[in-house]
C-alpha cells in the first residue's frame, strides 16, 4: 500500500533519525546545531515530497519549507551567537558541562 | 526481486533518487562517525546538497536554489566561523555514557520503526501533481498575495534574529 | 395519682454530672472548694431522690417512663433515650445517693492532702452519674451506655495511684475482664433489637415481650444467659471474679463505692431489671442460682485464709454477691424481693466495713491484719461500728444482714434445698472470716509500735450513719413486715416465718463466731491448727484456688504469645510493605533526581522515549488491527 511519496518520506524518516540521534549524543554543541539543522531538512524534504505527490498537491508545501528555511537560518544565526557568548563566559562548548540549570 | 530492481533502475529519475538519497544518508552518516569537527561540517554540506538535488527531482527547483544559497552556502559558513571561534582540540572525543549511548540507539531505532509502519500503512495517493510551467513564478505569486502576511512576518523575524544574533554576540567590554 | 417529683428524676443524675464538670474545667484552681462541690451535689442528687422515693412510697403510684428523645434514626428504626422510675429503681436512686454522699464526706477527710483530690472527686462525682444513669435508664441500649461509663470510672478510680505499678495492673485488670462480661451484654443486646417486635428496647416492651411468651424458648435463654455474662462480669462472679480484689489497689472510699453501691451493683440491678426474661427461662434461672451458690461458698472459704483487710472484704462482698445472684436465681417474686433486699442491706454494711477499714488503714499505714490488733481500745468509734458492720455481715439477729439473708434462705428452702445448705455453709465461713478479721484487728496486744489514733470528724460521721442504717435498714422487710416485698414486686407473697431457717443461719453464724473467737482470742485452738495438717489446702485457699495462675497461663500467655507472633507479623511483614513503599519511593526520586542532571541531552532522551512508549501504548493497538 505505498504510494510514489513512500520512498521520500523514508529517506525522510532516516535522515530525521541519525539527526535526532546527533543531537542527543554528540558533545560539541556546534554539531548538536548541525543535527538540528539535519532533523529541519527531512522535515522540509516531506513538506516538498507532500507539495507533489501528496493528497492534496499545490505549491503550498513549498512556500512553508521555505519558511521553514529562513526560521533555521534565524536559529542558526542565533545559536551560534549564544554559542560565541557563551564560550566567552565559559571557556568550552561542551554541552556536557552546560549544567547550570541543575544549579 | 531483481525484477524489481531493474524496473527500478530503467528510470533516470529513479536512478537520480537513488543516487540522491544515497548521498543524503551517507553524508549524515559520516557526519555522525567522523571525528574532526570540519569533516563533519563537510559531511553534512554534501547531505544539504544531495537534498537540493532532491528538491530538484521534485520539480522544485526554486526551494533547491534555496536549499542551496541558504544551507550549503550560509549555514554552512556560519558553522564554520562558530567553530573557527571557539577553540576546539583536535578531534572529538565521545563522553563515556554507555546507558546514554544504548537507550539512545534503542530510542532512535524505535521511532523510526514507528514512522516507518505509519508510511508503510498509509494510503498516499499515486497520481503526480503537474506543477505549473514556471514554478518560481508562481511561488512568486503567492508568496505576494496569499502568503503575504507570513512573510512579512518572517522579514520581522529574520531582522530580529539578525539584530540579536549581534546584540549576544558583541563582546561586552565593546 | 400524678407523679409530681418522678418526672423531674432526671435531674437527679445531673447534678453530679455538673460537678464533674466543674472540678474537670477548673479543679486545678480550686484545691479545697472541689470536696464541697462534689458533696453539695451528690446531696442535692440525695434529697431528690429521696422525694422521689418518698412520693412512690406514699401510694400506689404508676411507673412513671419518658422515652422520647430521640438518638438515633435508623431507617424505620429510632432509637430513643430517656428515664423510667419504678419502685425498684427509686430505691436504687436512694442507695446510690446515699452511699455515694457518706463516702464522698468520708472522702473529704481520707483523701486530705492528696495532690489530685479534685481529680478524684471528679472521677467520684463521674462515678455517680454514671450508676445514677445507669438505674434510671429507660431501655437497654442507654443502660449499656451508661454501663460502660462505670466501668470507665472503675477504671480510672481503680487506677487512680497510677505510680504504684500494681494499682496500674489492676486498674487493667478490671478493665479488661469486667470487658469480657460486657461483650456478653453487647450481644445479648443485638439478638433483642435483632428479634424483638418494633426493635424495641426498652424495659416495658421487654416485660411485655417476654411475660407474653411471645419469644422462642431457646432464644429467650440464649439472651438471658448472655445477659447474666454481663452482669458476672461487673458483679465479679465466678469466673470473672478475678478483678474485684485486685479492685483494692484503688484508695479506699472507691472500694466501698465499688463494693457497695455501684458498680458490682449494676450488675445485680441488671438482672433484676431484665428479670421478665430470666424468668421465662427456667435453665437461665437455673445458670444463675447455681453460679450465684458457687461463687458464695468458694468466695468465702478464700475469705478466709487472706492477710489483707481489704481482700478479705472484697471476698466478702464476691460471696455475698453470690448470695444475691442465687437468690435472683431461684426465680421466684419472693426470691427475687430477698436478693434486692440484700442488695439494699448489703449496700450499708459493706460500705461500714470498707469506710472502718479505711479508718484503720489511715490509722496504721499497712493493710496486713497480722501487723495489727489492739486497735479497739483506740479507735473505739472504729471499732464499734465496725463490729456492727461485721455482725451484720455476719447476720446476726436482729442486724440488717440476718433479715436479708434470712429472706434469701427461707426462700431457698422453700424452693431448693441444695441451695439452702450451700448458703448456710457460706454464711458459716462468712461469720468465721468476720470475727477473725475482727479480733486480729481490734483485739488482743499491738502488734506494731505505730501510734494510731482515731480518724477525724469527717470519716467517723459516715461509720455512724452507716452502722445506724446497718441496724436499722433491716426492719424494711421482715417475716413479720413484708410491705417492701409489697411494695417491691407489687402483690402481697404469702410471707411467713420459717424458724428452722432462723435458728438454723442463726446458730451457724454464732458458730462462725465462736470458732473465730476460740482462735484468734483465747488460742484455745491454735490458728494453724489446719495450716499444719493440710498445708495444700491452706495455700490452695491463701492461693485463691490458683484462678489467677490459671488463667495467666491458659488465657493471658498463649495471647501474649499469640501478640508477640502478631507484633513479629507487624514488624516484619506490614512495616516491611511500608518500608519497601518507602524506599520505592526514595529510590524512585534519587533515580528522578538523577535524571535531572542538568543536561539538555538527557532531558531529550527521556522526551524521545517518553514519546516513543506514548505511541506505542496509544496507537500500537490500531496498527495491529490494520496488519
Amino acid at each position: 500500500m505505498s504510494g510514489l511519496a513512500t520512498p521520500y518520506l523514508t529517506l525522510a524518516a532516516i535522515l530525521f533519525c541519525i539527526g535526532l540521534y546527533g543531537a542527543l549524543s554528540k558533545k560539541n554543541a556546534v554539531i548538536v546545531l548541525l543535527s538540528v539543522e539535519l532533523m529541519l531538512n527531512a522535515v522540509n524534504l516531506n513538506l516538498v515530497a507532500f507539495s507533489k505527490l501528496g493528497v492534496h498537491p499545490g505549491l503550498t508545501g513549498q512556500i512553508f519549507s521555505l519558511f521553514t528555511i529562513t526560521v533555521a537560518a534565524a536559529e542558526v544565526a542565533v545559536g551560534i551567537a549564544i554559542l560565541i557568548a557563551y564560550y566567552r563566559s565559559r571557556g568550552t562548548t561542551n554541552v556536557n558541562e552546560m549544567d547550570s540549570m541543575k544549579r | 526481486m531483481l525484477g524489481n530492481i531493474v524496473a527500478f533502475l530503467s528510470s533516470g529519475a529513479n536512478i537520480a533518487f537513488f543516487v540522491c538519497a544515497l548521498l543524503a544518508i551517507g553524508g549524515a552518516v559520516f557526519m555522525i562517525s567522523f571525528t574532526k569537527v570540519v569533516h563533519m561540517l563537510l559531511a553534512m554540506a554534501l547531505t544539504f546538497l544531495s537534498l537540493a538535488g532532491l528538491y530538484v527531482l521534485l520539480e522544485a527547483e526554486f526551494v533547491a536554489v534555496v536549499q542551496v544559497l541558504i544551507y550549503a552556502g550560509a549555514v554552512s559558513i556560519v558553522m564554520i566561523f562558530g567553530i573557527m571561534m571557539t577553540r576546539h582540540r583536535g578531534d572529538e572525543v565521545e563522553p563515556k555514557r554507555p546507558l546514554h549511548s544504548w537507550l539512545l540507539g534503542i530510542g532512535c531505532l524505535a521511532l523510526f520503526g514507528i514512522i516507518f509502519y505509519a508510511i508503510q500503512q498509509t494510503a498516499l495517493p499515486t497520481g503526480e501533481f503537474q506543477a505549473a510551467g514556471d514554478n518560481t513564478m508562481e511561488i512568486g505569486k503567492q508568496l505576494f498575495t496569499l502568503h503575504v502576511i507570513p512573510f512579512e512576518l518572517m522579514s520581522v523575524l529574520l531582522t530580529v534574529a539578525f539584530i540579536g544574533a549581534i546584540i549576544v554576540a558583541k563582546r561586552e567590554e565593546d | 395519682m400524678v407523679s409530681a417529683y418522678s418526672q423531674y428524676a432526671w435531674l437527679i443524675p445531673l447534678f453530679p454530672l455538673l460537678s464533674f464538670l466543674i472540678l474537670t474545667a477548673v479543679g486545678r484552681q480550686l484545691r479545697d472548694a472541689g470536696a464541697y462541690i462534689s458533696i453539695v451535689s451528690v446531696f442535692v442528687s440525695f434529697v431528690l431522690s429521696l422525694l422521689v422515693f418518698w412520693e412512690r412510697l406514699g401510694g400506689q403510684v404508676e411507673d412513671y417512663t419518658w422515652n422520647n428523645l430521640q438518638w438515633l434514626r435508623l431507617g424505620d428504626v429510632t432509637l430513643t433515650m430517656g428515664f423510667e422510675v419504678t419502685n425498684l429503681n427509686a430505691l436504687m436512686l436512694v442507695i446510690v445517693t446515699l452511699v455515694s454522699l457518706l463516702v464522698n464526706i468520708y472522702s473529704s477527710g481520707y483523701m486530705h492532702g492528696d495532690e489530685r483530690i479534685n481529680v478524684f472527686f471528679a472521677y467520684i462525682s463521674l462515678f455517680t452519674f454514671s450508676m445514677l444513669g445507669l438505674v434510671i435508664s429507660a431501655n437497654l441500649l442507654e443502660l449499656y451506655i451508661f454501663w460502660e461509663l462505670v466501668g470507665v470510672c472503675s477504671f480510672l478510680l481503680v487506677g487512680f495511684w497510677y505510680f504504684k505499678p500494681e494499682a496500674r495492673a489492676a486498674a487493667r485488670k478490671a478493665f479488661i475482664v469486667t470487658r469480657i462480661g460486657d461483650v456478653g451484654l453487647f450481644i445479648a443486646i443485638l439478638l433483642l433489637f435483632w428479634f424483638m417486635p418494633n426493635h424495641a428496647l426498652d424495659f416495658s416492651s421487654i416485660h411485655n415481650a417476654f411475660s407474653g411468651g411471645e419469644m422462642p424458648a431457646g432464644l429467650t435463654t440464649l439472651i438471658a444467659i448472655l445477659i447474666f455474662v454481663g452482669a458476672i462480669g461487673k458483679s465479679g462472679q465466678f469466673p470473672l471474679h478475678t478483678w474485684l480484689p485486685d479492685a483494692m489497689e484503688g484508695p479506699t472510699p472507691i472500694s466501698a463505692l465499688i463494693h457497695a453501691a455501684t458498680m458490682v451493683a449494676a450488675g445485680v440491678y441488671l438482672v433484676a431489671r431484665t428479670f421478665d426474661i430470666f424468668a421465662a427461662s427456667p435453665a437461665a434461672l437455673g445458670v444463675v442460682a447455681f453460679i450465684g451458690a458457687f461463687t458464695a461458698i468458694f468466695a468465702a472459704t478464700i475469705g478466709t485464709a487472706q492477710n489483707d483487710i481489704k481482700r478479705v472484704l472484697a471476698y466478702s462482698t464476691v460471696s455475698q454477691l453470690g448470695y444475691m445472684m442465687m437468690a435472683l436465681g431461684i426465680g421466684t417474686a419472693a426470691a427475687m424481693t430477698a436478693g434486692i433486699f440484700h442488695l439494699f442491706t448489703h449496700a450499708f454494711f459493706k460500705a461500714l466495713l470498707f469506710l472502718g477499714a479505711g479508718s484503720v488503714i489511715h490509722a496504721v499505714h499497712t493493710q496486713n491484719i497480722h501487723e495489727m490488733g489492739g486497735l479497739g481500745g483506740r479507735m473505739k468509734i472504729t471499732a464499734w461500728t465496725f463490729g456492727i458492720g461485721a455482725l451484720a455481715l455476719s447476720g446476726i439477729f436482729p442486724l440488717s444482714g440476718f433479715w436479708s439473708k434470712d429472706a434469701i434462705l427461707s426462700e431457698a428452702y422453700r424452693h431448693n434445698q441444695a441451695l439452702f445448705w450451700i448458703g448456710l455453709i457460706a454464711a458459716f465461713f462468712t461469720a468465721f472470716y468476720m470475727s477473725r478479721l475482727f479480733f486480729l484487728v481490734f483485739a488482743g496486744k499491738p502488734r506494731s509500735s505505730a501510734e494510731a489514733h482515731e480518724s477525724p470528724m469527717s470519716m467517723t460521721l459516715p461509720l455512724i450513719v452507716l452502722a445506724v442504717l446497718a441496724v436499722a435498714a433491716g426492719f424494711a422487710f421482715t417475716p413479720f413486715n413484708p410491705w417492701l416485698g409489697e411494695w417491691l414486686v407489687g402483690h402481697t407473697e404469702g410471707e411467713h416465718a420459717n424458724w428452722l431457717v432462723i435458728v438454723l443461719s442463726n446458730l451457724v453464724g454464732l458458730l462462725g463466731i465462736g470458732l473465730g473467737y476460740l482462735v484468734y482470742v483465747k488460742r484455745t485452738v491454735p490458728a494453724d491448727a489446719i495450716s499444719s495438717r493440710a498445708p495444700w489446702l491452706y495455700r490452695l485457699l491463701e492461693r485463691k484456688f490458683y484462678i489467677d495462675e490459671l488463667y495467666q497461663t491458659v488465657i493471658v500467655r498463649p495471647l501474649q504469645g499469640l501478640g508477640h507472633l502478631l507484633t513479629l507479623f507487624d514488624v516484619y511483614v506490614v512495616d516491611g510493605a511500608v518500608r519497601l513503599a518507602s524506599y520505592a519511593a526514595t529510590g524512585l526520586g534519587r533515580a528522578g533526581s538523577r535524571l535531572q542532571n542538568g543536561q539538555v541531552q538527557t532531558y531529550g532522551l527521556a522526551t524521545l522515549l517518553g514519546l516513543v512508549i506514548l505511541v506505542l501504548a496509544l496507537a500500537g493497538r490500531r496498527f495491529i488491527n490494520f496488519g
